[in-house]
């Protein structure tokens, strides 16, 4: 009796179904973050895994493919003989510059890796967030290179996120930008503590700054080490406006992140032992 | 036909993970998942288009730093509106279609504010309008350029 009428209305049951399906897993994860939006999410991010990998793999060869074409086009003009040295002398140098670059940033990663104490692990850019909204990157490596949930990401200019996801093979990595994350923050020139919030827009706001405060355009933030996930003195930006509201406790200041966020390439993963889950940096289950 | 739909996804989320990037306008990018959800529903029952919406939206959620569940409602909804509506809303020419495709990525979107208003609080309206109205904008033109493109067809051949 029952099936019958499931199945004579069934478009109306699916419907219903599935919407109330994604408002429990909404409602769920918004309140109490449970074990089963944790494991849809894993189980999904590992079955697409392999597709974004071998996408951000080809997507490389492919680009390198392209660019030998394009140079190629710009030497035919010449004789044979000269076309050929030229295409050799223009790949060399392509991989060259590619290499110095690459080098370069490498070794910025290195410095700072020399300059603490702590563990590091280089991972690669390979995907960014599906959505307008939110501010996340893929990485890849995963929970079999170490990395955990909550683990500081940098990159040599400064603090990146942190992680946000794991799989075995590849992480998500809330960006600091992302409207849900947060961060312990501190004035570098005055020692004035505030907490640095990602927004929709382009840059970070710093909230909760005493309205008598020293703050000024130009300010360096670092990181507080007030909570655990991110260690005290990276740098996170500079302040570029400052907003005092009469009659308000608090002032607030725009920062210009000191990372280009939207070029990240390479990222190092901060291999802190005992990082607290969900302390300092933002995210849903906070709300 | 049975695997088109799985591997159209796998590519939807090649494409908006890793290829996006690059033709991204002021970091605001198409929403590629909702063109496979649309492009899908109008030859589908609405059941089964509620269930690749479903399936769709999960799987944008989960490479997304937003909530689970809420692509995945949206765009159960579509799918099932979408098909639903698709005879009625037919149409071969060329403006009817971009209205059409430009009122599925505004509502998407209106939904979206709705449902992340009421479960992260509301979000700045300067800043949502600065990235709803691109979003809605930029895949509606895709979904648009996407339908221009004349499909495949076999070669035929005489017969001896």
């Amino acid at each position: 009796m029952l099936w019958r009428l499931i199945a004579k209305h069934r478009r109306a049951v699916i419907l219903g179904a599935t919407l109330i399906a994604s408002f429990l897993l909404m409602t769920l994860q918004v309140r109490h973050d449970p074990a089963v939006v944790a494991f849809t999410r894993q189980a999904v991010l590992m079955a697409v895994s392999p597709v974004i990998k071998v996408t951000a793999v080809a997507l490389g060869s492919v680009g390198q493919v392209w660019q030998d074409y394009i140079d190629l086009r710009t030497v035919r003009k010449e004789n044979l003989q000269l076309r050929r040295e030229a295409a050799i002398r223009e790949r060399r140098v392509s991989q060259l510059e590619e290499q110095a670059l690459e080098t370069q940033r490498l070794q910025g990663l290195l410095a700072i890796r020399d300059a603490s104490r702590a563990d590091f692990l280089a991972a690669r850019v390979v995907g960014r967030d599906t959505s307008n909204w939110f501010k996340t990157i893929l990485i890849d490596r995963g929970s079999s290179a170490g990395i955990r949930r909550n683990l500081p990401v940098i990159a040599p200019d400064g603090l990146v996120g942190r992680v946000f996801e794991v799989t075995p093979t590849l992480s998500k990595v809330q960006l600091l930008t992302d409207p849900v994350s947060a961060a312990g923050g501190l004035v570098q020139r005055t020692r004035v503590a505030g907490i640095v919030f990602g927004n929709l827009e382009a840059g970070l706001v710093v909230r909760y700054l005493p309205q008598l405060a020293d703050v000024a355009v130009g300010d360096e933030m670092i990181t507080s080490g007030l909570g655990g996930v991110f260690p005290k003195g990276i740098p996170v930006g500079r302040v570029v406006a400052v907003e005092r509201r009469s009659g308000a406790l608090f002032q607030e200041a725009t920062l210009q992140p000191k990372v280009d966020l939207s070029r990240l390439e390479e990222v190092l993963i901060l291999l802190q032992p005992d990082a607290p889950a969900g302390v300092e940096a933002g995210g849903l289950r906070q709300k | 036909m049975k695997w088109a739909f799985p591997l159209t996804l796998l590519a939807c989320v090649a494409v908006q993970t890793v290829l996006l990037d690059f033709v991204s306008v002021a970091g605001v990018r198409p929403d590629c998942f909702l063109l496979l959800v649309l492009f899908w529903a109008p030859h589908a029952r609405p059941e089964t288009a509620t269930l690749q919406g479903f399936v769709a939206g999960l799987t944008q959620d989960a490479l997304s730093g937003g909530p689970l569940g809420l692509k995945a409602f949206i765009l159960s909804l579509l799918g099932f509106l979408t098909a639903r509506l698709s005879r009625r809303l037919a149409t071969e020419k060329p403006l009817p279609q971009f209205w059409l495709l430009l009122a599925a990525a505004g509502g998407a979107g209106l939904l979206s504010v709705g449902l992340l208003s009421f479960f992260l609080g509301p979000p700045p309206l300067l800043a949502t309008l600065r990235v709803v109205v691109p979003e809605i904008l930029y895949t509606a033109l895709l979904g648009f350029l996407v339908l221009r493109v004349p499909p495949v067809q076999p070669k035929r051949t005489r017969p001896a």
